[in-house]
């Protein structure tokens, strides 16, 4: 084993011990003991439990607070994440659950009672996460309280035998002067930010011991104790955001208030009337794509911009672009513009001549490159019979053997194809129905001039009559945006979080803790030098550093003693065995 | 506008380093064979030489602790830093006797056993320097003919993730030249991310789609989630390893410990695995790379984050491309965890940071192409 990794810190109570070297290398091996944490106190995790309900509790808890149980709740969360990735989740994308569950029947219930389909929110899954953060609590309080204690210790003792540590260095130096030496090892420490503790010993021994380090353990527990700040932003999020989704057809404005939205969620402790009073008209909307000829696949979209006109509250209208990618931020809100697609501007009069539809009318693009789109258009107010329209728009678009679709998605030659039904559309039966949907089977379709089934196909400008009189026109193109307006008052606090976990990671992982002795003892004409340490953490550096620290001490002593030797008494370790090059860093 | 000559250049310089990387990867499979030639008793002599001249080596140190300090009369001692000087490092001349008596017996060191003019590996070495050479000025073209960072689809994230893995991998070698050892585990699975990218991830250079486009989130998320891939990648090569010489080791020990003179495991494979390092400094490698390749990956996620919410309004939305690099950053923690747990340090700690690349490998594959997301840009 590596004796680098396995240098077990000790116990805290242990460091008052005159032997605390020792004892650290006598648990080395021993299994499972990790540093610095109170379980090595002798409150294993496997100690048996004591008696009753009350130690009955005491076990389950350290139990739950032990790092073996960290480290499963960890893969239980790792693997529980992994369904959420596989089956549509209804917060991400409901329609394709809904898919889903018809395709799989009595399977899709199954998984559906299980809560295959909300696995983030699911019991399963937040029972793993809520036991691994309170397991995480667990374990970090009584180590703030250790750390705390050790931040305020002195260095521990010098062991008394120094030769079984890491890059262990004897050196005789005849005539040198004790005091002297432990000065300049001490100075030398000192500066290299090594707590240090200077001892007299017995048998007129002298010995510095110094530390480093013990900014490793506060960033550990910076790293887990951000961890769980988090945590909290994030329910803290939860529940005090909001999120709502607007379509705006370009010439027209929008208000924030709840009213204009589309759809709109919010958390348990959001407040309406914290929402920013901002308004905005969609003055364009442009987009471009791939044209044949150029490089990538035709008809791809290359940018899609937005210009609006703004007012925040308190403040002048201004223009701005909205991008994918650039949202609008008013202190409470940020938009972001997240869809596009054609308003065709459509007139409908029933046969009695009345206007019954006018205006644009927001088409859903069905997710192909041509950007076809679904036209649902509901005139409940025509007479005879409320009259439905259907179809297709397409912005370049053909009629072929594969029905209406529109072959590129810019509008270089628009075209509608529709077919009108008339009926009772249900919309009195007091169940909300979607705008962009609508039941034909109970309709019948109304012929055409000659009175037979007619799709009608429009170029902008035109107009159709039907056998009953009713007509349809294309009177224009417009373009609409589709946006979210979202804000979340803890967002910033859970990035800052973040990032400071982040920085408690790179101390924790990438700042080597160490302990260095260096003894003095009265030689036969001068003085014996010691010097070893003690890595606590992956420190290959060590060895070098200890051994040059050597050099240096020997050198400075009057250096007028050719003959005097370091003697390096250590077992060949891992360091000397493996390449020159190693020790030399 | 894309420059198609730029373009077809760039392709022509990674076909090209293909081919390099073939004859390098033959070329340090030759020299690990060559030395698997050598019979263990071969092997013992090397490592009784190594011994004693270690046992040199010490000598000449500690009497150079003694020359030196005689040349030193005076020094000032506070002008000496500690860290930083070094033991052999004292004497220029004794440095290098100490080396020369080290390259020979050390095994990991393929330089002293060449039987004059250049080493297999030497000779692999400098391959796959020119074919990383080669790889990255087509990257660079790649970047140049589409005027826009080369990381937009899965070929170009491939390919990238391929270039830093080898300029890692070089550049960790040129000081620790036990390293080079490892050339054909590395190189391998380099050859194989490259092989895929051209023939199946492969899709003509263009412009960036709006999705990518006026964010230097870009640059940053996908810079660091590339390096984050690279040094997953190594860190698994190095994890392997470690297993495997884990299993070596212990197979040898149970024949020595069954009183044989010349223990033998797993024949000429065996004799490889005795030429890379042992598996606690695997081990200690493995954990380096992994800790720094955590640290990546948890920028990786914060700066995803921060674009995600610039982009689609939200900074987390269990996205497939999201839940999956929670998923590796959480195995990593574990991993971490596990070295410090007693019972699951060692090969058991190693498992799990090779259930982390597993988890990179599906995250970059099936996630991308399967798996119907917000993250669609494989190009495919
Ligand atoms: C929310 C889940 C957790 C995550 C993501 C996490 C992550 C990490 C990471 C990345 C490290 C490596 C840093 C280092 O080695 O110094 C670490 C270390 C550590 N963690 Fe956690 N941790 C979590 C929960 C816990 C829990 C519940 C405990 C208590 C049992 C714990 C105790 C420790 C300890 C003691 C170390 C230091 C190990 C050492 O000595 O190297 N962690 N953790």
């Amino acid at each position: 084993m590596d004796e680098k990794s396995t240098s077990t810190d000790t116990a805290p109570g242990a460091e008052k011990n005159p032997s605390a070297g020792e004892r650290a290398s006598r648990t080395e091996g021993a299994a499972g003991s990790w540093s610095s944490k109170p379980e090595v106190d002798g409150r294993g995790p496997t100690k048996a439990p004591s008696l009753g309900l009350r130690g009955t509790l005491l076990f389950l808890w350290r139990q739950l607070t032990s790092m073996q149980t960290a480290l499963i709740l960890l893969m239980l969360l790792a693997i529980a994440a992994v369904p959420g990735s596989l089956y549509p989740q209804r917060s991400v994308n409901p329609g394709l659950t809904d898919t889903f569950l018809e395709e799989n029947g009595r399977w899709g219930e199954i998984l559906d009672a299980l809560g295959f389909f909300e696995v983030f929110s699911s019991p399963w899954f937040s029972a793993i996460y809520l036991l691994l953060f309170v397991s995480l609590i667990g374990c970090i309080v009584p180590r703030v309280g250790v750390h705390l204690r050790q931040l305020r210790a002195r260095p521990p003792r010098t062991p008394s035998r120094l030769t079984r540590f890491t890059g262990h260095t004897r050196v005789e130096l005849p005539g040198a002067e004790r005091d002297e030496l432990i000065e300049s090892a001490r100075r030398i420490l000192h500066r290299s930010r090594y707590r240090t503790e200077v001892r007299e010993e017995r048998g007129g021994a002298v010995s510095v011991s110094a530390e480093r380090g013990l900014l490793r353990e506060t960033g550990n527990l910076l790293f887990h104790i951000a961890l769980v700040a988090v945590l909290i932003c994030i329910a803290g999020g939860n529940l005090t955001n909001y999120r709502g989704q607007i379509t705006v057809i370009e010439g027209d404005g929008f208000s924030n208030s709840l009213t204009q939205y589309d759809s709109f969620s919010s958390g348990a402790w959001f407040d309406e009337t914290d929402m920013p009073d901002f308004r905005f008209t969609l003055a364009d909307f442009r987009a471009t794509y791939v044209q044949p000829g150029e490089s990538g696949k035709v008809g791809e979209p290359r940018s899609f911009e937005a210009d609006i006109q703004v007012t925040a509250p308190g403040e002048e209208q201004e223009s701005r672009t909205l991008q994918v990618n650039k949202p609008l931020h008013v202190k409470g809100a940020s938009m972001f513009l997240l869809g596009n697609g054609y308003a065709p501007e459509i007139t409908v009069r029933d046969s009695e001549g009345t206007v019954v539809a006018e205006g644009p009318l927001i088409t859903v693009p069905m997710g192909d490159t041509g950007y076809t789109s679904q036209v649902v258009l509901k005139a409940p107010d025509a007479r005879p019979e409320q009259l439905a329209v259907v179809g297709f728009f397409m912005p370049t678009g053909t009629i072929d053997d594969q029905g209406p679709r529109s072959l590129y998605p810019d509008a270089l030659d628009p075209q509608l194809a529709l077919t009108v039904y008339q009926g009772d559309l249900g919309l009195d039966s007091g169940i909300p129905s979607n705008a962009y949907e609508v039941d034909v089977s109970t309709l019948t379709q109304v012929g055409g001039e000659d009175g037979s089934p007619v799709l009608i196909r429009l170029y902008p400008g035109q107009e159709y009559t039907l056998a009953d009189g009713t007509t349809v026109s294309f009177d224009g193109l417009r373009r609409y945006a589709a946006f979210d307006i979202a804000h979340n008052p803890f967002e910033i606090w859970t990035l800052i979080s973040a990032l400071t976990a982040v920085a408690g990671l790179v101390l924790s992982l990438f700042i080597p803790r160490r302990r260095v002795w260096v003894r003095v003892r009265p030689g036969a004409d001068g003085a014996v030098l010691e010097v070893a340490g003690l890595a606590r953490s992956d420190d290959p550096a060590l060895e070098g550093d200890v051994r040059s620290l050597a050099t240096t001490l020997s050198q400075a002593q009057d250096g007028g003693r050719a003959g005097t030797a370091a003697i390096p008494e250590d077992r060949p370790s891992r360091a000397t065995d493996d390449s020159p090059e190693g020790s030399a860093q | 506008m894309i420059n198609e000559q730029l373009a077809e250049f760039s392709n022509l310089a990674l076909v090209v380093a293909i081919v390099l990387f073939v004859l390098a990867l033959i070329g340090f499979g030759a020299d690990l064979a060559g030395t698997s030639q050598r019979r263990s008793d071969e092997r013992l002599a090397a490592k009784d030489r190594a011994e004693k001249g270690r046992a040199d080596a010490r000598e000449l140190q500690a009497a150079s602790v003694g020359a030196d300090g005689a040349g030193a009369v005076g020094s000032d001692v506070s002008g000496a830093d500690v860290p930083e000087t070094d033991v052999t490092e004292i004497s220029a001349s004794d440095a290098a006797a100490v080396d020369v008596v080290a390259a020979d017996a050390i095994p990991g060191d393929g330089t002293g056993s060449a039987s004059g003019g250049m080493s297999a590996q030497r000779f692999a070495y400098l391959l796959a320097g020119a074919a990383t050479a080669l790889l990255t000025l087509g990257v660079v073209c790649r970047a140049l003919a589409t005027q826009r960072v080369p990381w937009a689809n899965m070929y170009e994230f491939a390919t990238t993730s391929a270039a830093v893995v080898m300029i890692a991998f070089l550049a960790f070698s040129l000081q620790r030249r036990e390293l080079r050892g490892l050339g054909t585990f590395v190189v391998g699975p380099v050859l194989i991310l490259l092989l895929l990218a051209q023939t199946v991830w492969i899709v003509p250079a263009a412009a960036l789609t709006p999705s990518l486009q006026n964010s230097h989130w870009l640059y940053i998320h996908i810079s660091v989630a590339i390096m984050a891939t690279a040094l997953s990648i190594l860190g698994a090569v190095v994890a392997s390893l470690q297993l495997l010489q884990a299993k070596h080791e212990s197979g040898l020990a149970q024949k020595i410990a069954a009183g044989e003179e010349h223990p033998e495991h797993w024949g000429r494979f065996g004799h490889v695995m005795d030429r890379l390092p042992s598996s606690s400094v695997l081990e200690s490698l493995s954990f380096r790379i992994h800790s720094i390749a955590f640290v990546t990956w948890t920028f990786t996620l914060i700066f995803g984050a921060i674009w995600a919410r610039d982009a689609w309004g939200r900074f987390w939305g269990w996205d497939p491309k999201e839940v999956w690099t929670f998923i590796i950053w959480i195995i990593y923690a574990a991993y971490l965890h596990a070295r410090a747990t007693g019972g699951f340090r060692g090969s058991r700690a190693a498992g799990l940071a090779l259930a982390g690349f597993v988890a990179v490998v599906f995250n970059y594959t099936i996630v991308n192409t399967v798996i119907n997301g917000l993250h669609s840009y494989s190009g495919l």
